[in-house]
């Protein structure tokens, strides 16, 4: 029997060493790592303030609520809600006790959240009492409607329409996309399986707003920025006549550049952009030389990130102009928009509407104003411009040329022809030539004294199930047509 | 060994005033515990609503009520029994309580009523073992008729309509809308049965009789009937899809045949075993090797199966070393299933490192009550009962405290009196009635000896 209680013994020494092992792994992790494992982002005591507190809405231009908060009986006391889902969330963004808060509800936070009234009457003084904002986008319900609409065919594309005089956001909407609902409900477990259910990590995740995260070769509508480049940086190019060619022996190499489905064409500036001739711009790329397009690039916003009011805004990609010297090829490609160029929707559409604007680049924004709870404006939102891209000649050079694409080149018979509307077609190879990424950008009207009064770009990459010779006339056209003209006709 | 007849009558009159003190420090210690829970009770209120709960003297009823009838019960039918064990249980299953109830606001389906129900039943069962077993070698005598019904009972969530899953593990049945793990008593059973056995064959078990080579084997006959109960409720395990309790299992099952035998080989032999369950679980489970990975790595899977891990290591954080304060944390937003296998870090987050510490030292206590009660006993079942029923708790609440706390990948089992859970805590009431019949006729053996001289 000692024996037994002997071994009984050792068990009981054994435990107490485990138990002594739990101990100090509970100083470690209570003590002395507490401030480090608090303050990783995976600690959601971080933004939980937000949640217990009635929190400011979010609407369009024309008052339909995007977001706004419903006090609830349980334990968060208020439920975030967004009436329109899925329409506006790459804009709207989510308020979440998991996943942190995005978009306008990021960046307007400090309106939309408690926060002392700044109310300049005698009793608001003394009274000091705390309130919320509401933010007033400058979105309009029905042109986001109709641009989900005129996407409603593909599923993954992306249209983004903007006031190039302001850079006011009038439409943009991406898909895939999400509902923002579920991420802010209060049944823990129904928000991470939504989450989890969006792949969050992979690069196409559904979070990601293919309109201004994603981004894609820009195929022939960055020929807009190689001509603004020949016309503000080297005028002499503009008349100089391009031979015709199939293709075009690039320098520094055996390979050649094709035209699209290997026709021919040739001839001076506006022909080359009206048909879209990729030898000819090829050229003009390698006659340009790589610090005029990369410069150039530059002033019209590439590897910059815009500064739109949004939040993880990805910048659009040109190859830095040293990077060309021993690859000439690429500076051939990167004028026609391939090779290592890439761009967002929305950086496509800030440059249609730099362009639109006598060569200036406004801030782009979706802020309209925000007003405190009885209607009165805190803060107007006040246009100003980012980027001098060109100079207002080159602008209206380049807007000619791209009105004869439009009514005789590559993008004609989209538009009513008496809006002057200028286009810009753009079809990108992507790699191994499985499909094309399909662009087309555009704004309008033009002519007799009239300004432009919105530009629009639009892009459906290629997805398995799209025909491999489809054009950005074809497939993107379409969309920006209805986009244009529903926003001209709605007088945004 | 002659058999004695014990907790007569007799005895009773004849040495009331030793009798006394310890059932007297029980109740005195009964009422502390009590006191304590009701105080936390009233802060986790106030912390809430700033309001003194409307059913606070119910509450109060309650709780002492259970109490005492516990209290009362041993001092009837074990009255020599270990005085902090239920003192000890009474607090762990108070303060849970609070903290489930506490916990409850965050959900729809309200936990806290079903784990008083529970708990009643729990001191009704603690009562009614004590009354039915009367004399630990009671337990000696159905030895196989216990290890059938552990079978069955591993066996009942397998069965279609009856079983049913909940996290991945097969584990739970179902009787109308209330569900039951069955392997909470099965683990009792199969500490009665390996006690018994171990007992009966230690000799065979322990001395070698099988010659090969010049080396003494133990006889490999002896070992068909362990092992059989070993490889099934390993077996159920690996059906069930749940790694905590094939662990446990296997830990009692060694501890127990290393107590009963003293064979060092049988440790290692268990340990092989063991790691090489382990290896093959890890290829052929998905639920073991998806804990083994997300324990190296959890930062890797953060939004996925990472996520439970960093938020209980979090709340933990949380707490520091005074802790939130009750009805502060925020435990119960952001770690998924808070009530059963995580409740141990939501005291951590609202009472700090002081809170969480001091519920480890409760399971030292009962651990250290176990382990003396299993010294003091008379017989050789009675020790390996003892023990084995202490290992079970003690190993239990070190799994899934080890796991909370990243030294071991979580195995999903219970912190015993702690967590939510029917089966469980009816299971360790069950548990503490059987050591403290093991105590008290220890004690009351020894007065008996010391009146015979």
């Amino acid at each position: 029997m000692k024996v037994l209680d002997k071994r009984i013994q050792w068990i009981a020494l054994i435990l107490i060493g485990c138990f002594l092992l739990l101990f100090i792994q509970l100083n470690n992790l209570q003590i002395r790592q507490a401030s480090h494992l608090t303050s990783l982002p995976y600690n959601f005591r971080n933004h939980q303030a937000l949640l217990y507190l009635p929190r400011g809405s979010i609407l369009t231009s024309d008052g339909t609520i995007l977001a706004t908060s419903k006090p609830t009986k349980d334990a968060f006391k208020e439920l975030r809600e967004y009436p329109t889902g899925s329409l506006f969330s790459d804009i709207v963004g989510y308020d979440s006790i998991y996943y942190g808060v995005t978009g306008v509800e990021a960046v307007y936070n400090s309106y939309l959240s408690m926060h002392p009234s700044s109310s300049s009457s005698l009793g608001g003084i003394l009274t000091s009492q705390d309130t919320t904002d509401d933010v007033i986008l400058t979105l309009s319900t029905k042109l986001q409607q109709v641009a989900v609409q005129a996407l409603a065919k593909y599923p993954i594309g992306a249209v983004v329409a903007i006031d190039p005089q302001t850079g006011a956001v009038l439409a943009m909407y991406g898909k895939p996309t999400y509902d923002p609902n579920p991420l802010t409900s209060h049944n823990i477990s129904q928000e991470r399986a939504y989450f989890a259910s969006l792949n969050p990590s992979s690069p196409t995740s559904p979070l990601l707003s293919v309109a201004y995260q994603q981004r894609y070769a820009p195929g022939s509508t960055f020929k807009v920025v190689t001509s603004s480049a020949v016309y503000q940086r080297d005028p002499s190019l503009a008349t100089k006549n391009y031979p015709y060619l199939h293709y075009l022996t690039l320098p520094q190499s055996n390979s050649l550049l094709h035209n699209f489905a290997n026709e021919g064409c040739g001839g001076q500036l506006p022909i080359l952009l009206e048909q879209s001739c990729d030898t000819g711009f090829g050229q003009i790329g390698l006659d340009l030389g790589a610090n005029n397009l990369a410069g150039e690039a530059q002033q019209f916003g590439f590897n910059q990130v815009p500064p739109i009011d949004l939040t993880n805004v990805a910048k659009s990609n040109f190859p830095s102009a040293a990077s060309f010297a021993t690859q000439l090829p690429f500076l051939a490609y990167s004028a026609i928009g391939q090779g290592n160029v890439q761009a967002t929707a929305l950086q496509m559409a800030m440059v249609a509407g730099a362009v639109a604007n006598d060569g200036v680049m406004m801030v782009p924004h979706v802020l309209s104003q925000i007003q405190d709870s009885l209607g009165q404006t805190v803060k107007q939102y006040v246009p100003q411009p980012w980027l001098y891209s060109t100079t207002p000649s080159s602008a209206s050079s380049v807007t000619s040329d791209m009105e004869l694409v439009a009514s005789a080149g590559t993008a004609s018979n989209l538009f009513p022809p008496s809006q002057n509307i200028a286009a810009k077609t753009g079809t990108a190879q992507t790699s191994q030539a499985a499909g094309n990424n399909n662009w087309l950008v555009a704004f309008g009207p033009n002519g007799n004294g009239v300004k432009p009064q919105v530009a629009v770009a639009a892009v459906v990459p290629y997805f398995p199930g799209l025909p491999k010779d489809t054009t950005g006339d074809q497939i993107a056209g379409p969309v920006v047509e209805t986009v244009l003209e529903t926003a001209l006709s709605l007088g945004l | 060994m002659s058999s004695i007849s014990v907790g007569s009558p007799s005895i009773n009159i004849s040495q009331p005033k030793r009798r006394h003190w310890r059932r007297r420090s029980e109740f005195g210690m009964i009422l502390l515990a009590s006191g304590l829970t009701i105080c936390a009770y009233l802060i986790v209120s106030l912390s809430l609503t700033s309001k003194i709960p409307s059913n606070l003297q119910f509450f109060l009823g309650f709780v002492l009520i259970l109490g005492l009838l516990a209290h009362l019960a041993t001092r009837v039918l074990a009255p020599e029994a270990d005085s902090v064990l239920l003192p000890t249980v009474v607090l762990l299953n108070g303060l849970g309580y609070v903290m489930i109830s506490r916990l409850d606001v965050y959900s729809v389906h309200k936990s806290a009523p079903w784990q008083a129900a529970w708990t009643a039943l729990g001191v009704g069962v603690y009562i009614l073992t004590l009354k039915v077993v009367k004399r630990t070698r009671d337990l000696d005598r159905y030895r196989y008729i216990i290890a059938i019904i552990a079978a069955i009972l591993l066996a009942l969530p397998l069965i279609p309509h009856v079983g049913e899953n909940i996290g991945g593990a097969r584990l739970w049945i179902h009787i109308g809308n209330v569900t039951f793990q069955p392997i909470e008593i099965a683990k009792l059973l199969l500490v009665i049965f390996f006690a018994s056995y171990f007992v009966e064959k230690k000799e065979l078990l322990s001395i070698g009789t099988l010659r090969i080579g010049n080396r003494l084997f133990a006889d490999p006959r002896s070992f068909g009937p362990i092992l059989l109960a070993a490889i099934v409720s390993l077996m159920a395990m690996a059906i069930e899809h749940d790694v905590g309790f094939a662990l446990l299992l296997f830990v009692l099952f060694i501890s127990m045949l290393w107590i009963a035998t003293g064979r060092f080989a049988y440790v290692l032999l268990g340990i092989a075993v063991f790691a090489l369950g382990t290896w093959m679980g890890s290829h052929l489970l998905v639920q073991v090797n998806d804990r083994i990975v997300v324990w190296l790595d959890p930062w890797k899977y953060s939004s996925g199966g990472g996520f439970q891990p960093i938020q209980g290591i979090i709340s933990l954080a949380a707490g520091g070393l005074g802790g939130v304060g009750l009805g502060q944390g925020l435990t119960g937003l952001y770690v998924p299933v808070p009530q059963s296998d995580y409740i141990f870090v939501a005291f951590g987050e609202e009472l700090g490192l002081f809170g969480s510490a001091a519920i480890i030292v409760a399971f030292l206590i009962i651990i250290g009550s176990g382990f003396r009660i299993a010294v003091a006993a008379k017989s050789d079942f009675a020790k390996l009962v003892a023990a084995g029923l202490t290992i079970l708790i003690g190993f239990q609440s070190f799994f899934i405290l080890a796991g909370i706390e990243r030294i071991l990948p979580l195995t999903g089992v219970t912190l015993p009196w702690v967590s939510y859970g029917g089966s469980s805590l009816v299971a360790n009431y069950v548990l503490l009635a059987l050591l403290m019949r093991i105590s008290s006729e220890s004690e009351e053996r020894k007065l008996e000896d010391l009146l015979k001289e």
